[in-house]
């Protein structure tokens, strides 16, 4: 099947409740009619099929459920959203199958004193654009249920993080769409951890949007961690816009997930803006994770730095693309993008590009990407030093994912990422073991 | 301790050690001498374990047990220590990090418990107070950025650390300066002990002024032609290694 069947598209949308989205369903489902999903034929998806998430879409809305506001949370799947909230300090907003918990919104009148304004986009959202510009976002925004605006004013440069929890336990019948905007004004800080986490062995798909913009001066730290169970689809976008010296630093993990695709669309559109993205993912038997990022530098003078590392085990296969484009007059940006891989198998598989293009005269870019195995003459020097294989593999995999996690710019998430790190590549190391 | 009976050892399709025989009892300090390429080098990573060298014939028992079918890290825990002629570089694995895993994976194989964080730190601190090591090192990346000597330095650290039985240092003198290969000697000499046995690994007999050897051998194409006592290492120097392999010859 190479698409969602529009008439059952329609026939969600029409289910929803008539309020302040409903114009902007109606625009996104039009767009969607016309583009269906992505297929291997498009550049951008050359190397991931979302036709798996297509079967999990048209199964659900075959069976018209409905859409449940609040969620039975069972013991699994307390004890997961308790991992995330007792181990991550930050004042915590969970998006259960796509739909905000009405009672984690109960801490909003206190966020309002520290500075951060929550309102629903269902009614009216401070109206902020409802972006769908390409086929995952419209078909986010069609059958799009609720969704958050945040207004981060600068008084709330001493709060905690913001954390959104994107849980799912397959309770709508598999496919959730949550969408998240985020306004930062001008001279204001915050820090963000977006967290997905799911349970449940039937298949799911989740298709999250976050749009983020960040005013003059604003500055945003930002941290992505993706733990989904290993059989459910999530496909992400998170969209910034830059203004006037605007710092966006983040970082994104991805542990989990049978098929993952996150794209980061950076739009510098103002001159003295700052982007530093990282990224780690780590990927066992059968998984396939697609970083997708894209970097607009419409102006100049600017900077953008990326690095993204990936560890792949098993029949693995991660999608690495990074995009600078430096448009006619963004004189004076420094743009550097690089991508390395480590392999622990020989079936593992990826694809990376990091991409450049430069239309403006005055820039500095650069960029790179590896692909390597497990130094075998480091691996011989700590086996003779008395570690065995694994904890020799385990140390040198850890090794190579520091940078990254050092690099991550929420430093109260680097002890819980890194546990998980730990953990992830044990998996990976002894399930490649001889 | 260690047995060396007709050993024979290729790597790829080259024969590198062709009927080495050796023995080596606690207490003493060998020195392996020969020309380049005379296969120094292969009988260490032969000794440690190392999977591109394959054995085709002959035996390694160490302390009656044969050696070969162990794994390097077994052999490791076992109390043999190779100290590389080039140390690897491990870009961000932290010095005293695997100064701890290596002393724990001994202790575990001993069935003791882990090393006390604390006394760990002392006591490194300690002994690179006599290699003449500055502390900082602890918590660079294993030989990260390091000098030739400073890594020859490390490898002594690692060994006076973990104590081992039996220490085959290979080429650790070469490309040290004075004060460098001092720290060496000392940090060797140190680990003299009744219950220990040393091999030096050496193309020149510079570093036997500092350590001195109870037995010298000379190897020639894979084989020993020669052992003698210490005076044999200063003949070596004299004369060359070409009078040796014709005194064999003839």
């Amino acid at each position: 099947m190479t698409s969602v069947a529009h008439e059952l598209v329609e026939a969600a949308v029409d289910r929803l409740p008539v309020d302040a989205l409903t114009p902007a369903r109606k625009v996104a489902l039009a767009q969607f009619a016309t583009s269906g999903f992505p297929t291997v034929k498009d550049e951008d998806w050359k190397y991931t099929n979302l036709s798996a998430a297509i079967e999990v879409s048209n199964a659900c809305l075959a069976n018209a459920l409905e859409f449940k506001s609040k969620a039975s949370w069972t013991a699994e799947a307390k004890r997961a959203i308790d991992d995330v909230l007792e181990n991550l300090d930050a004042n915590w907003i969970i998006i259960a199958n796509g739909v905000t918990a009405l009672e984690t919104l109960a801490n909003a009148e206190s966020l309002e004193v520290e500075g951060i304004h929550i309102s629903r986009l269902s009614s009216g959202g401070a109206g902020s654009e409802i972006i769908s510009d390409d086929p995952l976002t419209s078909f986010n925004a069609a059958l799009l249920q609720d969704g958050l605006q945040v207004r981060i004013r600068p008084s709330a440069y001493e709060s905690k993080p913001l954390g959104f929890l994107f849980f799912d336990n397959v309770q709508n019948g598999g496919l959730s769409q949550a969408r998240i905007i985020v306004d930062v004004e001008a001279e204001a800080n915050i820090d963000i951890i977006e967290a997905h986490v799911s349970i449940g062995s039937e298949p799911q798909f989740a298709n999250t949007v976050v749009q983020l913009n960040v005013e003059e001066r604003g500055r945003v730290a930002y941290v992505r961690l993706q733990d989904r169970a290993i059989n459910h689809i999530q496909v992400g976008k998170l969209i910034v816009e830059l203004h006037k010296d605007a710092e966006f630093d983040f970082a994104s993990f991805d542990f989990g997930g049978s098929l993952v695709r996150n794209d980061v669309a950076i739009n510098i559109a103002r001159a003295g803006a700052t982007a530093k993205l990282h990224g780690l993912y780590l990927a066992g038997d059968k998984q396939h994770i697609d970083n997708h990022t894209r970097v607009d530098h419409r102006v100049g003078p600017a900077v953008s730095r990326e690095e993204y590392r990936g560890i792949l085990s098993g029949r693995a296969r991660c999608v690495f693309n990074g995009k600078a484009i430096v448009h006619d007059g963004a004189d004076g940006t420094d743009a550097e993008q690089s991508n390395h891989n480590l392999l622990l198998s020989e079936t593992a598989e990826i694809d990376t590009k990091p991409e450049l293009e430069i239309y403006a005269d005055d820039v500095k870019c650069a960029h790179g990407a590896t692909v390597g195995q497990l130094d075998k003459s480091a691996l011989f020097y700590l086996r003779t030093r008395g570690l065995g294989e694994d904890e020799a593999a385990q140390l040198l995999t850890r090794a190579f994912a520091a940078r990254i996690l050092t690099a991550s710019p929420i430093e109260s998430t680097h002890a819980y990422i890194g546990a998980k790190t730990d953990q992830r590549l044990d998996e990976l190391i002894t399930g490649v073991a001889p | 301790m260690l047995e060396i009976k007709n050993l024979n050892a290729t790597v790829g399709d080259a024969a590198i050690l062709n009927g080495l025989s050796l023995s080596v009892n606690a207490g003493e300090v060998h020195a392996i001498m020969g020309p380049n390429g005379s296969g120094k080098s292969t009988l260490a990573q032969v000794i440690a374990g190392h999977d591109d060298y394959i054995v085709t014939d002959g035996s390694v028992r160490y302390d009656g047990e044969d050696l070969l079918v162990l794994a390097p890290e077994e052999r490791a825990r076992e109390g043999v220590f190779l100290g590389f002629q080039y140390p690897v570089e491990i870009p961000g694995v932290n010095n005293a990090y695997l100064l701890k895993a290596a002393i724990n994976a001994k202790r575990r194989h001993q069935g003791e418990g882990e090393v006390d964080a604390f006394e760990f730190l002392q006591l490194a601190r300690e002994k690179m107070k006599n290699l003449d090591m500055d502390p900082a090192f602890l918590n660079r990346g294993v030989n990260e950025g390091f000098s030739g000597g400073e890594k020859k330095r490390n490898e002594i650290l690692q060994m006076v650390m973990l104590e081992p039985r039996l220490a085959i240092l290979d080429e650790t003198d070469s490309g040290l300066d004075i004060d460098a290969l001092k720290a060496v000697a000392k940090g060797v000499n140190a680990m003299r002990s009744p219950d220990r046995a040393i091999i030096l690994v050496t193309h020149y007999q510079r570093l036997l002024d500092y350590v001195e050897p109870d037995f010298v051998h000379v190897l020639s194409e894979g084989q020993i032609i020669r052992s003698g006592d210490k005076t044999l290492a200063l003949q070596l120097e004299e004369k060359g290694y070409d009078w040796v392999r014709e005194a064999a010859s003839a």
